[in-house]
């Protein structure tokens, strides 16, 4: 039997099992609310574009610029910057909080930008006959964009989830908890291995749950694809 | 009525500007089945999303019942679209919706009221014939099914108009045949007009009444399907209205003669009557006529003979048979 470290018996499975608990619940939390701001970003980012439903070309490249200065910077850089933003806006520098406030900033322009091109994917021809039959901005986004998109904005959330996941795993900086935490800054400086192995699985485990999940949604909702199944059974059975 | 007035539309480009749309003027008669007629790129479609102003058109204007719609509020515009439906070549039906929410959509934006709505769904199902496919998805349906989708969505909300843009260009010759029955019925039975934009002959020739053929952003010409299909002015039209008979006249040297059949002859035995009245045997360059209900209908073509005297003799023949000629390709 492979000896195991001090820190595995420290930490036992309650230990590892918390480590869990905030991994996931950080990502959960993180994704959620930068979802919230990256779906209406997304959206006004396709619908402003100059072949959009409503061109406005200024705030398309406001936004479009604001994104990609967010996006372009590594998330680690990103952290040390926001350092006084959080503690004046989180009241916290350090911890959960602190942490959950970092992903957003880091997810929301990311996640906009996989919404934009998701809404991007719909068929032009369709927007047309929705203007067509008089229906207006906001109607064509709530009625077309985001019903027919759904499938590919389900695969897009999968995503960036698991982004934000990774993020995490950088928590340990801040003193937030989570794996990566456990891996880095306790794992890590007694050489730890099996440790480090350990929250390794887990998290694969983790990002194999969510992925499998959701395809599994994004199959489900997908009427062209299951429609496609139909059609060949029912082929099937007729001939 | 659909007025167009000196409609015009430009598209800025690198190297200067795309005109698309010049000088446009068209008057489009209630109930009528209009049809519009040009080569790939000569600026139908943009015609056609002129009409409920899916584009702006550069200059000109658009008048549909008299109010110039050009001119008209953001939100009046969203109601005219409502009484001027619209179905493409790609269907473009929402995929994720059943056929039956799809049919609702339009419904859901005019904001009627769900009992009704449901109750007009079922009936438009009826009317294009898929009832039973209410609860499928546009996937699991054929090219010719979606289009009735289409044209029953189209239909919702009651248009006076229906705008079609190559409607039938994807589909295979049995079913463009069904989609046009269809087309033809509803522009009989509910008094809808009809905008029927296409590239294909055969679709102005079996359903539309009136016929305005487009070339380089230009309308060259129009007007009812029988004059302009008799006798078309324009190159392009010849090419359009007959294509095979443009190459083989052309090959072939001495004087010709075109005769139409407009079905005021009857299926008299025109051109062995020719050979055994006047003696003279002429030569078949291209025909494509058809027989309806014992009526002629069509073009042909054939050589004249060399001699004056001959020539003179054949033209005889075909003004007491009543048969309309031209000596002019
Ligand atoms: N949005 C656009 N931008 C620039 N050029 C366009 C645009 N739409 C159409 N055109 C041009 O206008 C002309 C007419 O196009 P279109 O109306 O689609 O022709 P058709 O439907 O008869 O094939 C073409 O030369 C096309 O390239
Ligand atoms: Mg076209």
């Amino acid at each position: 039997m492979l000896l195991l470290t001090k820190l595995f018996t420290q930490l036992g499975a309650e230990g590892f099992l918390l480590g869990v608990w905030e991994t996931l619940y950080m990502t959960a939390i993180s994704t959620a609310v930068a979802y919230c701001i990256g779906l209406p970003l997304g959206i006004l980012l396709c619908i402003t574009d100059k072949d959009g439903v409503k061109p406005i070309v200024w705030l398309n490249k406001i936004v479009g610029f604001l994104v990609n200065i967010l996006r372009s910077i590594p998330f680690i850089i990103l952290m040390v910057a926001l350092i006084p933003v959080s503690r004046a806006i989180m009241g916290t520098s350090i911890g959960n909080r602190a942490m959950i406030f970092m992903l957003i900033v880091a997810a929301a322009p990311y996640i906009a930008r996989m919404v934009e091109s998701s809404v991007k994917e719909v068929d032009k021809g369709v927007v047309e006959a929705a203007r067509s039959m008089g229906a207006n901005t906001f109607e064509i986004v709530w009625k077309v964009l985001l019903p027919e998109a759904k499938p590919s904005l389900i695969v897009g959330a999968v995503i960036s989830s698991v982004t934000v996941l990774g993020y995490s795993a950088m928590a340990g900086t801040i003193a937030a908890g989570g794996l990566g935490s456990i891996a880095v800054t306790q794992a890590r400086p007694s050489n730890a291995q099996d440790v480090i192995w350990l929250c390794v699985a887990l998290i694969v485990v983790i990002v194999q749950a969510i992925q499998e999940l959701g395809m599994f949604l994004a199959k489900k909702t997908d009427k062209r694809v299951r429609g496609k199944n139909r059609k060949k059974t029912e082929k099937g059975e007729q001939s | 009525m659909i007025e167009l007035i000196h409609l015009e539309k430009r598209y800025p480009s690198q190297d200067g500007e795309i005109v698309a749309l010049e000088d446009i003027d068209l008057k489009i008669g209630d109930g009528a089945i209009f049809g519009i007629i040009g080569l790939s790129g000569a600026g139908k479609s943009t015609l056609v999303r002129c009409i409920n102003l899916l584009e702006r058109p550069t200059s000109g204007r658009v008048i549909i019942d008299g109010e110039d719609i050009t001119n008209v509020s953001k939100k009046r515009l969203l109601q005219i679209r409502r009484s001027v439906g619209m179905i493409f070549q790609g269907f473009n039906l929402l995929e994720q919706r059943t056929v039956e929410a799809n049919v609702r959509f339009p419904l859901e934006i005019a904001r009627v009221p769900k009992e009704e709505a449901k109750a007009r769904v079922r009936e438009l199902l009826e009317l294009v014939g898929l009832s039973e496919k209410a609860r499928a998805y546009p996937a699991q349906l054929s090219g010719g099914q979606k289009q009735r989708v289409a044209i029953a969505r189209a239909l919702a909300t009651k248009p006076k108009y229906l705008l079609c843009d190559e409607a039938t260009s994807a589909l295979d010759p049995n079913t463009t045949d069904s989609i046009l029955a269809l087309l033809k019925d509803v522009n009989r039975t509910l008094g809808v007009t009809m905008v029927i934009i296409t590239h294909e002959m055969r679709v102005v020739d079996s359903i539309c009444t009136d016929v305005a053929v487009i070339d380089n952003s230009r309308i060259v010409e129009s007007g009812k399907v029988a004059d302009v299909f008799s006798y078309p002015q324009s190159e392009i039209a010849k090419e359009l209205i007959i294509p095979n008979l443009i190459r083989s006249v052309r090959s072939a040297g001495g004087k010709k003669l075109r005769l139409v059949f407009n079905g005021d002859v009857s299926d008299a035995p025109v051109i062995s009557g020719l050979a055994l009245d006047c003696g003279v045997a002429v030569n078949i360059l291209y025909a494509d006529t058809k027989n309806i209900d014992g009526r002629m209908f069509g073009h042909m073509v054939i050589t004249l003979p060399q001699g004056e005297e001959d020539a003179a003799r054949v033209k005889r023949y075909l003004a007491q048979k009543n048969v309309s000629f031209k000596e002019e390709l």
